[in-house]
């Protein structure tokens, strides 16, 4: 035998092809008697069920948080969560929070430096010093 | 440390119920007399009190009164090994998982909850996904292997079979199931999430769902690792190449011996890859043939499998030598193109195979001999990684209504070394 298979597993690339949501789960918590829900409150009775018809591929739930600050935690596909505080807010702020969390990846925030991050290789390849005229010192 | 008080806890958990009180309301007066404590809270309540069953299918000990059901669940669910189909349509990570893939309308959410089924938590096929998951590994196989012999016609056999397994194979299955947010209920029953993947870590399930012969040598082939050809493992094996597991027993054992062993991770692999597997094949009975194809392509085939890392070559110069006189091309001559620092600690040599005037590969390598290998290996995974084109029509693109006549595949002779 002269060829031998080694074995790799493909590799996913979401978007290259069908793009998932990453955000799969979104939590909503609110206090009935506090003063810091009370922009959460009519958020979840105005805007929310807007919001969730909107995104059906999403899991809403709403539920008491007694005695503590409303709070928005989303899940996500890659395990990972975040969560925001939204006390004090208004409904229409608390709607952007909830937009960002949905359109986070889940991943650490972290700086991107480069422009563009690929797996596909190269189309102009790598230089090599042994290619070519070469330069004359 | 203070006191625990007793007496006021049972008070605290009545209190906490769903409709709390009016923001308004001055917290002296929700606080009850010490004496009729537990009565008075009861009937201060603003709202009823959840509906407390009294049914004998839900007399399982718990305190109803203190912890109220969550979700009224049909009589005897617990009893059944997994959810009654009925159950799919109230399930939010259902319709969720529904949208998130952009299944077809057509299919509903009872076959997704019953994809969600695997074997070995519902031995019942009519409520597992094993049929399900059996079409769908057809089509998965199917579609892979004629994109990739449509798209790498020279591919030799051993590489073909590797790169089903990359695309179709357990693992990258998993990959897929998983990147659609699937989760796991801890434990199947009929109690649980219709919209979590359900399977057993205590027993592997029987279902089949691959094709391929239970080989007679099959115990000489694992335990003295008998040379087995390419030819036998076409006929008799599964289409990865791979000897067909039949012998269970010894794995079953395993199972439940340690937490989280190489077997379990295997069982929930398999458990997430027919799943996958059953979505195709539910696509495909309920929405027809073109949207599985294209639920096929956007999941699986748009996956990235570097196939030049697949290879791995023993005799790359000889393999080359031998290509080069069944195609009629001038014996392969290396030649030294380039060097640098032959004397030095790193040196670096950068050496082309020659066909008369062609330059078939080239490769740079710190010896002469590396160098000379690394560019025969370039060669030949340049002829064997030919490819018409990136989009290449394949033969069930025929099956469309309006389909333009067929132009014949490329169809290669074969591979260089017989075996």
């Amino acid at each position: 035998m002269t060829i031998k298979a080694l074995q790799a597993v493909s590799v996913g690339r979401n978007g290259v092809g069908a793009f998932v949501l990453q955000c799969k789960k979104m939590d909503f918590h609110y206090c009935d008697w506090a003063g810091s829900s009370r922009g959460m409150n009519g958020f979840i009775k105005s805007l929310l069920p807007k919001f969730a018809a909107a995104h059906p591929q999403v899991e809403f739930t709403v539920s008491p948080r007694p005695s503590k600050h409303p709070v928005i935690i989303a899940h996500y596909i890659n395990g990972r969560e975040k969560a925001v505080c939204v006390r004090n807010m208004e409904p229409y702020d608390i709607l952007k929070k909830a937009e960002l969390l949905r359109d986070a990846s889940g991943e650490k925030l972290r700086r991107v430096t480069k422009p563009v991050q690929s797996v596909n290789e190269s189309v102009r390849g790598i230089w090599s010093p042994y290619h070519g005229n070469g330069m004359r010192v | 440390m203070k006191r625990l008080r007793v007496d006021r806890w049972t008070g605290q958990l009545l209190l906490a119920r769903p409709g709390a009180c009016p923001a308004s309301t001055p917290r002296t007066a929700l606080r009850p007399a010490a004496a009729s404590r537990c009565a008075a809270v009861r009937t201060r309540s603003t709202r009823a009190m959840p509906e407390i069953p009294t049914d004998e299918d839900y007399a399982d000990g718990t305190d109803h009164t203190r912890f109220p059901p969550l979700e009224k669940l049909p009589p005897r669910a617990t009893s059944l090994p997994s959810p009654p189909p009925e159950r799919a349509l109230q399930s939010a990570k259902l319709a969720a998982l529904h949208a998130r893939l952009s299944l077809p309308e057509k299919l509903p959410l009872q076959t997704l909850a019953r994809a969600l089924v695997d074997n070995s938590a519902d031995e019942n096929p009519l409520f597992n996904n094993t049929n399900l998951a059996f079409v769908g590994q057809s089509l998965i196989h199917y579609h892979v292997a004629e994109w990739l012999m449509c798209r790498y016609p020279r591919l030799p056999m051993e590489i073909l079979y590797a790169a089903m397994k990359g695309y179709a194979g357990p693992a990258a299955l998993h990959h897929v199931a998983r990147s659609w947010g699937l989760e796991h209920a801890a434990a199947p029953g009929g109690e649980v999430d219709p919209g979590l993947l359900q399977f057993s870590l205590h027993k592997p399930g029987n279902a089949i769902v691959t094709l391929g012969y239970k080989r007679a040598e099959a115990e000489g082939l694992q335990k003295y690792k008998w040379r087995h050809g390419i030819s036998s493992r076409v006929v008799f094996d599964d289409d990865f190449g791979q000897v067909v597991e039949t012998d269970k027993a010894t794995q079953l054992r395993r199972a439940d011996t340690e937490y989280g062993n190489e077997y379990t991770r295997s069982l929930a692999e398999k458990a997430y890859a027919n799943c996958a597997r059953a979505v195709v094949g539910a696509i495909y009975a309920h929405a027809g043939r073109e949207p599985a194809k294209a639920f096929i392509r956007s999941h699986i085939l748009s996956r990235t499998l570097d196939l030049s890392a697949l290879f791995s070559f023993k005799k790359p110069t000889r393999e080359l030598a031998l290509l080069c006189a069944r195609e009629d091309f001038e014996f392969p001559i290396a030649r030294l193109l380039s060097e640098t620092g032959r004397l030095s600690r790193t040196p670096v040599f950068v050496v082309g195979i020659f066909s008369g005037k062609d330059k078939l590969g080239e490769a740079a390598g710190p010896s002469l001999e590396v160098a000379r290998n690394k560019a025969a290996m370039n060669a030949l995974k340049s002829w064997y990684l030919y490819s018409p084109g990136e989009h290449v029509r394949v033969p069930s693109d025929m099956l469309a209504e309006d389909a333009q006549p067929w132009t014949p595949a490329y169809i290669d002779m074969g591979e260089i070394i017989g075996r």
